[in-house]
């Protein structure tokens, strides 16, 4: 076992001790985890246990496979080993593909996904979706949904955009909507691909401090992949990098604030 | 929702690649600083990594046979092999002769028709909407069915398979059915085209269905959503713009074919083309059928402004 692997372990009987940062109430353990696109293996036997609250870096050069951990994490890929359990705020452990996890879930996909001929508005409620019966969202959304949802846009400088069509909207807003459309969900664990890979700095430091502010007051879970190191050091408590040449040497260190 | 792709991005990597997949060695001894660097652009050239060997100066040249370069040659030979239908009758005909004789029949067109021409062509109007309608709203559930992206094969095959049969039975048949069904009236112009365009737009919107990107309503479905609202808000928008034109499209159609069903009693111009056709009264048939083209005009130029107008909302697309 790789040094980093020991020292992940939050109970390791090493030397080591755990990370102060890992202590803390689990959210998400990753149990042995592999994960393998065709017949590459993009990370093997990660053993971590993510604290309720930390906000995770997730670090490494392009191709080496941190969409795909996001995607793992989400139930979108199925992992080739190990297994990933999800605690909810009231304890119960889930797998990743079930639905009542997924409601509490919120991702930023790395392409946005958006609706381009729908309101910024509604594309932001869609968060929401999780919340109500199909009935109930056939016609629209209940009020109180859509005052949240624009607090939120206008918090993120879209309060004169609400109703352009997002295909309307330039790359960076359509980023922020996608972002506003996970914050609007309150989930307990955000999953973030690139969240600002099309902000200016201002709106960069403004997205992560929300996020960062959804991790330390709301006890929501935040893992968030990011290229900049200077905004891993600011935001993060961990970070959590890959090894594109050897799956099995991914690593984990704190943020010394 | 079985699967989907990671929304990863799939680019392949640049820096040396492991060969082999990651093998179980037990331990990596070097320390962690130590393990291959991410490629970073290096100041001078002795730093760069070893890249992959260098590609020859000019790209490959793309493959000739393909899809397209095949169809094509198809045709090719599907033209040369249906020559014989051009040999026609035969005879010595003079042609010429015989088009202007038959042409001059139809002019100058009879406008005293002009009243009954009018109330038959309010008729046909009518068969043709009421029928497009009726056809909209029942073709959607049956187009979901007939997805590949929604419904799982097994009723994909069957749906689709009734679509078919209702679009390879001609108009004219289905109005014979509607005839024979509810009588020599509108209403069986009305039953004759809703089943046949429930064919046509069945597979259009089915085909539409398919054709958007699926991935917005999966990812929405990623985030909580069931079924019913992934298609509302994630696939039902993409969708819209272009089932908005196909409607157009069959409402232009429906007029066609509505005027022209009345051949068999199911109503509208086509009784009264029918009669005049009988007793070969040409310049009456020429009044009719200026009629019908100054409507499907007008629906036509309707239509391609509605269309453009969709697709022009449509065009700021990323």
């Amino acid at each position: 076992m790789s040094p980093a692997a020991a020292l992940s372990r939050p109970a390791a009987s090493s030397s080591a001790a755990p990370l102060p940062a890992l202590r803390g109430e689990p959210h998400l353990e990753l149990r042995g985890l592999g994960l393998r696109r065709g017949d590459r293996w993009l990370v093997r036997g990660l053993d971590l246990v993510v604290p309720r609250g930390a906000f995770v870096a997730v670090v490494g050069p392009s191709g080496v496979g941190k969409s795909s951990f996001l995607s793992a994490i989400a139930g979108l890929l199925a992992p080739a080993e190990g297994e990933i359990v999800c605690r909810c705020a009231h304890g119960h452990a889930h797998h990743p593909a079930e639905p009542e996890l997924q409601c509490r879930t919120g991702i930023i996909f790395q392409q946005n996904l958006l609706t381009p001929n729908v309101s910024v508005l509604t594309n932001t409620l869609a968060g929401r979706l999780g919340r109500h019966s199909a009935w109930r969202t056939l016609f629209g959304f209940p009020r109180a949904d859509r005052e949240a949802a624009y607090r939120i846009l206008c918090d993120l400088g879209l309060g004169a955009h609400v109703h352009r069509w997002s295909c309307q909207t330039s790359g960076g807003e359509q980023q922020r909507t996608a972002i506003a459309r996970a914050l609007l969900q309150e989930p307990e664990l955000y999953l973030a691909d690139e969240p600002v890979s099309a902000l200016d700095a201002y709106l960069t430091g403004r997205v992560l401090g929300l996020l960062r502010q959804e991790a330390r007051e709301h006890g929501r879970t935040v893992l968030c992949v990011l290229h900049n190191a200077e905004l891993v050091d600011r935001f993060a408590d961990l970070v959590l990098s890959f090894d594109p040449g050897d799956a099995t040497n991914w690593k984990v260190r704190e943020v010394r604030k | 929702m079985s699967r989907s792709a990671p929304p990863g991005n799939a680019e392949p990597q640049l820096g040396p690649v492991s060969s082999a997949p990651a093998s179980s060695a037990p331990a990596s001894p070097s320390p962690a600083s130590a393990s291959l660097p991410p490629a970073p652009p290096g100041p001078g050239p002795a730093s760069l990594p070893p890249g992959p060997p260098s590609p020859p100066a000019q790209p490959p040249p793309p493959p000739r046979i393909n899809v397209f370069t095949v169809t094509l040659a198809a045709f090719a030979l599907g033209a040369i092999a249906s020559w014989p239908a051009l040999r026609g009758s035969g005879r010595d005909l003079d042609t010429w002769g015989n088009l202007t004789r038959f042409v001059g029949h139809f002019f100058p067109p009879d406008w005293s028709v002009w009243r009954e021409t009018l109330h038959a062509l309010g008729e046909t109007f009518q068969i043709a909407i009421l029928a497009t309608v009726f056809a909209t709203i029942l073709s959607l559930p049956l187009a979901a069915l007939g997805a590949r992206t929604l419904a799982p094969t097994w009723v994909v095959a069957p749906a689709r398979l009734l679509m078919n049969f209702a679009r390879t039975v001609p108009s004219l048949v289905w109005a014979l059915f509607g005839v024979a069904i509810v009588g020599a009236n509108p209403l069986a112009g009305v039953v004759a085209l809703t089943l046949y365009s429930l064919g046509y737009l069945g597979k259009f919107f089915s085909d539409a269905f398919e054709s958007v990107d699926a991935e917005v309503a999966r990812g929405l479905s990623a985030l909580g959503a069931n079924r019913v609202q992934a298609f509302q808000y994630g696939l039902w928008p993409h969708a819209k713009p272009l089932i908005a034109s196909h409607v157009l499209w069959m409402l232009e159609y429906n007029l066609r074919a509505a005027s022209i069903i009345g051949y068999v009693g199911a109503g509208g111009l086509g009784a009264q083309l029918a009669a005049y056709y009988e007793y070969f009264a040409w310049d009456k048939v020429a009044t009719v059928l200026i009629f019908i083209l100054a409507l499907v005009t007008l629906l036509d130029l309707l239509g391609e402004w509605v269309r453009r107008r969709i697709t022009a909302s449509l065009g700021v697309r990323r």
